[in-house]
């Protein structure tokens, strides 16, 4: 007997024919080739020439954890690099000049955690994003990414992740097993989130616990969901949620609201 | 020290290249793309050769005999047409990653072993300097 199980569905390809942008605000900043730094609640974009240099996200591990926490760059000569320099972007073309790291390793982990970061600062937020247009942000040696090809790859993790398990719940909430075990066969990759699974950590802390970059953590996490393994924590803990507020057939209110909507759906 | 596209432009000077490209298996998102790709679209192609790669990175019948020092046994997954040969190449990194190299050689010019060999230097080279 060999043990049969469902194959996970098809990796998305972009549809080019859907030329649907996150926000018009991108697309007006890769239309005039802006340089600037993008604030958005989940995360912050570097713009050089309407291209990405760098982006940050407290819900990904940065290039400075995913290079430490397997020893390919010791903690102290980060640190170094970092007290050299005005900031992470740079520290990594320090490490680049002086050697430190092969370029072939830098510009992968650089790129890795680009599109990480990228990936939870382009997530849909409930307050609108700033552009503050800045000159400091500059096309460098380590590769950049224009806006647009981070968006439409942003949108296409939507829809992996969507497919593998439609419930975002795990995305972002403290994890748990699951009280009746999954027979599914768990891969080592997903062993090591598994193990991690302690009804505290979200996926973000077990994707920075395992110096792994957070949307791979996404894509095992929906995965472990879909096949029984975890669920996210019941929200006991949480905030009893607020009443909800009372209908309402003012018009103005109704307007209102649908701007709020439209707001933060950019 | 070669970076990414140094990399790929390297591999293109293999005999019978048709087109290379730096892929990740998770996401199907190619990091880097040098020449045509099958369907003249490489994010098709990428995402197509990253279902394969993963499948074979996650099933223990490919996976076996794994090395003591807990790095992944997988190679290369190799797949031959009656035009082409598709080669993918793990590029076992230190960081926490999961990238391949993807070379598509024509039938008539390529070798097989000898680019096999090749890819393997090259995946090497580029993490390891």
């Amino acid at each position: 007997m060999t043990a049969l199980r469902t194959p996970p569905p098809p990796l998305p390809v972009r549809d080019k024919a859907v030329t649907r942008a996150l926000s018009p605000m991108l697309t007006r900043l890769a239309e005039e080739r802006a340089t600037g730094v993008l604030l958005r609640e989940h995360g912050t974009l570097y713009l050089a020439e309407g291209r990405v240099v760098h982006a940050e996200s407290a819900f990904a591990p940065g290039l400075d954890v995913l290079l430490t926490a397997h020893g390919t760059l010791a903690g102290a000569a980060w640190q170094r690099a970092v007290a050299d320099t005005p900031g992470p972007l740079q520290a990594a073309e320090l490490l680049l000049d002086l050697g430190r790291l092969p370029a072939g390793a830098l510009e992968l982990c650089h790129l890795d955690a680009l599109y990480d970061a990228g990936y939870f600062a382009l997530a849909p937020s409930s307050s609108p994003g700033r552009f503050r247009y800045d000159n400091t942000p500059r096309l460098g040696p380590l590769p950049s990414v224009p806006v647009v090809a981070l968006e439409r790859e942003t949108l296409r993790r939507r829809l992996l992740l969507h497919r593998l398990w439609p419930d975002p719940a795990t995305d972002s909430a403290p994890l748990v097993r699951a009280e009746q075990r999954s027979a599914s066969p768990v891969t080592p990759r997903q062993r090591a989130v598994l193990d991690r699974v302690d009804g505290v950590r979200t996926a973000a802390g077990i994707a920075r616990n395992l110096g792994r970059q957070a949307f791979h953590t996404l894509v095992d996490v929906r995965r472990l969901a879909a096949a029984g393994h975890v669920v996210p924590a019941a929200q006991v803990f949480a905030h009893p949620a607020p009443p909800p507020p009372p209908p309402v057939t003012d018009p103005d209110i109704a307007l209102l609201k649908r701007l709020r909507d439209a707001l933060e759906a950019l | 020290m070669p970076g990414i596209d140094e990399c790929l432009l390297e591999a293109m000077r293999l005999p019978g290249a048709r087109g290379a490209a730096l892929v990740d298996w998770t996401s199907g998102l190619a990091l880097g793309t040098v020449g045509d790709a099958p369907g003249g679209d490489h994010e098709t192609t990428a995402a197509e050769a990253a279902e394969l790669a993963r499948m074979a990175a996650e099933h223990g019948a490919f996976t076996a005999g794994g090395r003591p020092d807990d790095r992944p046994a997988l190679e290369d997954v190799i797949v031959s047409n009656r035009d082409s040969y598709h080669l993918l190449r793990f590029v076992d990194t230190s960081f926490d990653s999961s990238v391949f190299l993807h070379l598509w050689l024509g039938r008539e010019e390529g070798n097989l072993a000898l680019a096999r060999i090749r890819l393997g230097e090259m995946a090497a080279r580029l993490v390891l300097g």
